[in-house]
């Protein structure tokens, strides 16, 4: 992974995680404020409802009370106190007095429990109304709940009973009012949030009218129902997140059904609840509104994010690469790579210090090249004195003894005329061997490239020391890779470099030993080892090894090495010496 | 308090006062209202009634027993077989057009209205003749044979709406007191009450749920005989297999007594019979308290959903809604749903009112039977028994198509300036009799 794409990344998780950081608080922060405001307007709805249910119950109970002392109803009790009482006379009484109160129900009932008049079921006239034996003491009882039957529905109202007396005759006035949508009606509702009614068994109405869909409202009323007090539950109307809706209901419970036990609990009927309803709608669009801005802030943030590294990297990445650039050049061997980077600081420095490395560097190999150079000038010198010494002084002893001959013992002059002629010949044949050689080494042709087969090259080559070795009590041990690949080389050069390294082996193992040669793949290309187990050789005489003239043998012009070295490097390849002393000699040539 | 111990109160009430106060004078326009707006005054329209009884005489008439007293006809004989018959016709009598009442005259309304009958005119007598006996031919001729003689002729009719008749100053039975009787057609009857008690009219036609009020301030109630039958008539559809229990656990569960009492206030009798007690002597066989454990378990063993009925009611009938209702509640307690709505014309059953038309218990009973839709029993040559007559009747109310509530008088209520010199203005079948009513004082 590149600096620039490490610091892209950092970059980028550092916006993402800042800017999730950041959504997280915000969201949870506005999330909990939409609780705390929810919270209060549930409160709020909660005590107007508390409220305003009270406040009926109180303007029900003054109704009933006015309807129970009143003028005509203290008439109606005399009245159908006789034995031979008419209950038909008063069969539509019930009607106009709940108009005149705003009752929406009140019964007339006899002492007997006998409807006498109903206003909100006027059929039901003569029915008994079991309520009125429930209790003795009406009049001092507060309204309550009730389940009321009607023609083609069931109603929740709340009602007060008073009765009416007149000596010992009395009539039960029986008046409520309808907990509807008009009594919803009553209620001033913030945005948002809406009421509505819930009557068991199973009616559920708002301000306009019945609520369809109520199976969404079911697990609420089954809690309801269970714990009878408040609950509340969220309720997804469609698999939009926005349509939920948070209810809070407020159970409406009837009397104890044991009089004797008003705080019965467990035997008072669950009448119906009050729901508030308030919508997560805007909650759930503004975090959806926080989500887009986040993803915007952090897509915006990634998008900085690159741009920032892009010019970090620019400025930081870019120098190093290009100083990365220019060691790789140096090390491909153009020491004259000079990195152009115009920065300032550590990396500038860093530039400046590469630059004056390469100028160095340069200067060094220059000087060593020289150096070098004329030291392998000094060898070339002093080998070839050297080998030029050993047949000039036979040619100069030769011409000495023919001048002496022919001043000393004329008569002899002849054959020793003929002897030192066979003898300058001879050395002068030297001389040119010697030439040859040199002229040999100056103007190595350029490898013929052909597809070889190293294998059938290593077997061919030894076939020609196969005397030799025996002789020289070596044994060989060949290790060829079986499906080594061909490989483009001039069989010739490198055959003839092979057997010098064989050659050079078989020397160095004068009394007998191993020569091994193995071949095998190795990194895209291929590997000749030849090894002995000869004298091995110094660390200071392998350093050496491949220079021309160098030689550790008593024979030999010292170039042998330096050309096998010449051939390799011409092929493309390279070549290596492993050896210790008395541990024997590897010889190690990679070729591509 | 029943109408019939109040009736004679009623009329003891208005002799006295007639006496006590003025004698009879003439003159003064009656004003009526009442429901019917017939299109026509036909007296042979089924909704004649009771305008044709202003106008139009036949030649016997019934007394209040039922019995045939002389009309336009003075007198009568038949032969031993009563195949053949002659009315004697009352002499010095008008038709409305001034001219005389001949039997030339009366021959061909006669005919036209007994065309099973031959009618001849020979003299100043009129034979009816027929090939079979014809016992009942006075009842027959109390109902047919309209001759417009009657006590008032028409003088204006809006069909619908208005009609005024004026005294017939050479009516043979004198001249009646009122100079004019103006009636408004199709008024329902809670305005009715209203203009009564506004002093707007001097009679009304009242619905027993409004006996008492329209009873307030000296105001007189006329009533007829139970004539007006209250029954739920079952719509005539092809029955489902299960639709016999379902009406008879409907009839099993109606509570009649607590209704008379209260909605009907005691007026006109109870009954399961299509027949009044008075006309046939048998209504009483018919049991009309509800059965409401046997009601439940008829509705139990229907299905769920073959438990509901349609209940409709005419709103101008009278008390029709409080009834209704008061059928579903009483239903309601059986297990059965009954959805009441008026002027429904799909309802499984309706709650309708029959009059009787004629005091022949046969002939009513068929006319009854053909206004609830039900078999009509086959008319017999000869008058049938009691017993047959029972059991005709029984079969039509096998099935429970029909299920008989009560049997209710004609209500009128009549200003306290109306008054009657001979009782009383309305006969047993409540048609009317204004030729012997009179006006005291002036109009409001």
């Amino acid at each position: 992974m590149t600096f620039r794409t490490r610091l892209l990344i950092a970059f980028a998780l550092t916006v993402i995680v800042a800017v999730a950081f950041v959504g997280a608080i915000v969201s949870t922060t506005t999330q909990r404020a939409f609780e705390r405001v929810d919270e209060q307007r549930v409160s709020a709805l909660t005590a107007q409802f508390r409220q305003e249910l009270l406040r009926r119950k109180q303007e029900i109970a003054e109704h009933v009370k006015e309807i129970a002392e009143a003028d005509s109803t203290r008439d109606m009790v005399i009245a159908l106190s006789r034995p031979d009482a008419d209950p038909s006379v008063y069969v539509d009484a019930a009607e106009p007095l709940a108009a005149a109160h705003n009752l929406d129900f009140l019964e007339l009932v006899s002492a007997s429990g006998s409807i006498v008049s109903s206003a909100q079921w006027p059929a039901r006239f003569l029915y008994q109304e079991d309520l009125v034996a429930q209790r003795d003491d009406w009049n001092s009882q507060q309204p309550f709940l009730k389940r009321e039957d009607l023609p083609t529905d069931t109603a929740l109202a709340l009602i007060s009973v008073r009765v009416a007396s007149v000596g010992d005759s009395k009539l039960y006035v029986i008046g409520g009012e309808d907990l509807d949508r008009d009594f919803l009606s009553s209620f001033v509702l913030p945005a948002g949030m809406r009421a509505l009614l819930f009557r068991e068994p199973q009616s559920i109405v708002g301000v306009s009218g019945p609520v369809p869909q109520t199976a969404a409202l079911a697990p609420l009323i089954d809690d309801l129902r269970k714990q009878r007090t408040e609950v509340t539950r969220t309720v997804q109307w469609t698999a939009d997140a926005a349509s939920a809706e948070t209810f809070h209901a407020i159970p409406l419970i009837g009397p104890a059904k044991d009089p004797g036990s008003p705080k019965d609990p467990a035997g008072a009927e669950l009448m119906g609840a009050f729901l508030v309803g308030s919508s997560r709608a805007v909650e759930v669009e503004l975090e959806r509104f926080l989500r887009r801005v986040e993803i915007l802030v952090a897509m915006g943030g990634i998008l900085l994010a690159l741009l920032v590294a892009f010019w970090t990297t620019a400025r930081i990445t870019r120098p190093v690469e290009a100083l990365a650039a220019g060691a790789r050049a140096v090390a491909a061997g153009d020491w004259r790579t000079q990195v152009d980077v115009r920065a300032s600081g550590e990396i500038g420095a860093l530039a400046a210090a590469f630059n004056q490395m390469t100028r160095e560097l340069l200067e060094q190999r220059d000087r060593l090249v020289q150096a070098e150079r004329v030291a392998a000038w000094r060898e070339l010198a002093r080998r070839l004195a050297h080998e030029l010494k050993n047949p000039l002084f036979p040619l100069q002893i030769t011409v000495e003894n023919l001048q002496r001959a022919r001043a000393a013992y004329p008569e002899e002059f002849d054959e020793v005329f003929r002897e030192s002629t066979a003898t300058l010949l001879a050395e002068l044949g030297k001389l040119r061997g010697i030439v040859g050689r040199f002229s040999d080494f100056a103007k190595m042709p350029q490898p013929q490239l052909e597809t070889v087969d190293l294998n059938n090259l290593v077997r061919d080559s030894l076939k020609l020391f196969e005397a030799q070795m025996q002789a020289a009590g070596v044994t060989l041990r060949l290790d060829l890779a079986a499906d080594l690949r061909a490989i483009q080389a001039d069989p010739g050069q490198l055959g003839r470099a092979l057997q010098n390294l064989v050659l050079n082996a078989i020397d160095a193992m004068p009394s007998g030993g191993a020569l091994a040669i193995r071949t095998a793949a190795h990194d895209g290309g291929v590997r000749l080892e030849v090894s002995d187990t000869g004298q091995g050789l110094t660390q200071e005489e392998c350093d050496r090894l491949f220079t021309p003239y160098y030689t550790t043998k008593t024979h030999g012009t010292g170039l042998g090495l330096a050309i096998v070295q010449s051939v390799i490097s011409d092929h493309g390849g390279k070549i290596a010496v492993r050896s210790e002393p008395g541990k024997g000699t590897a010889f190690v040539i990679d070729l591509a | 308090m029943r109408l019939s111990s109040w009736l004679p109160i009623a009329v003891l009430s208005a002799l006295t006062v007639s006496d006590a106060a003025t004698r009879p004078r003439y003159g003064g326009t009656l004003r009526v209202e009442m429901r019917a707006a017939p299109s026509a005054l036909d007296p042979a329209a089924a909704d004649a009634d009771p305008l044709r009884s202003l106008v139009f005489e036949t030649l016997v008439r019934l007394d209040e027993a039922g019995a045939p007293q002389p009309c336009l006809a003075l007198s009568w004989q038949h032969d031993a077989t009563a195949k053949r018959w002659q009315f004697n016709l009352r002499p010095a009598v008008k038709f409305h057009d001034g001219s005389p009442l001949t039997a030339a005259a009366v021959v061909p309304s006669l005919q036209a209205a007994l065309p099973a009958m031959t009618v001849a005119a020979a003299g100043d007598t009129v034979t009816i003749r027929a090939n079979h006996p014809l016992p009942d031919l006075l009842l027959d001729l109390a109902h047919n044979g309209w001759l417009d003689t009657g006590p008032f002729r028409s003088a204006a009719f809006e069909p619908g709406r208005h009609a005024t008749f004026a005294a017939n100053e050479d009516y043979w039975g004198g001249r009646p007191f009122l100079d004019a009787i103006d009636v408004q057609l199709g008024r329902g009857l809670r305005d009715q009450l209203a203009d009564l008690e506004l002093g707007k009219v001097d009679v009304v036609e009242v619905g027993p749920t409004d006996l008492r009020r329209a009873s307030d301030h000296g105001r007189a109630i006329w009533a007829s005989a139970a004539v007006s039958l209250i029954a739920l008539a079952f719509a005539p559809a092809p029955d489902r297999s299960d639709a016999p229990r379902l009406r008879e656990a409907l009839a099993l569960s109606i509570d009649r007594a607590a209704m008379h009492t209260v909605l009907l206030q005691k007026q006109g009798e109870i009954s399961a019979a299509l027949l009044p007690q008075w006309i046939s002597g048998y209504a009483f066989a018919f049991p009309t308290a509800p059965d409401l454990p046997r009601a439940r378990a008829l509705a139990a063993a229907l299905a769920p959903a073959a438990r509901t009925l349609t209940l409709t009611y005419d709103p101008s009938l009278r008390a029709a809604r409080s009834l209704a209702e008061r059928v579903a509640v009483n239903a309601r307690d059986a297990g059965l749903t009954v959805q009441v709505s008026p002027q429904n014309p799909h309802a499984d059953v309706r709650l309708v009112e029959v009059r009787l038309r004629s005091l022949d218990p046969a002939q009513a009973l068929a006319g009854i039977a053909a206004a609830l839709s039900l078999q009509a029993p086959a008319a017999p040559d000869a008058a049938p028994s009691p017993a047959a007559l029972y059991e005709s009747e029984r079969k039509l109310l096998d099935g429970f198509r029909a299920i008989p509530l009560f049997q209710l008088p004609v209500l009128y209520g009549a200003a306290s300036r109306v008054r009657v010199y001979a009782p009383p203005p309305i006969t047993r079948l409540g048609d009317w009799r204004f030729d012997n009513v009179w006006l005291s004082g002036t109009a409001p």
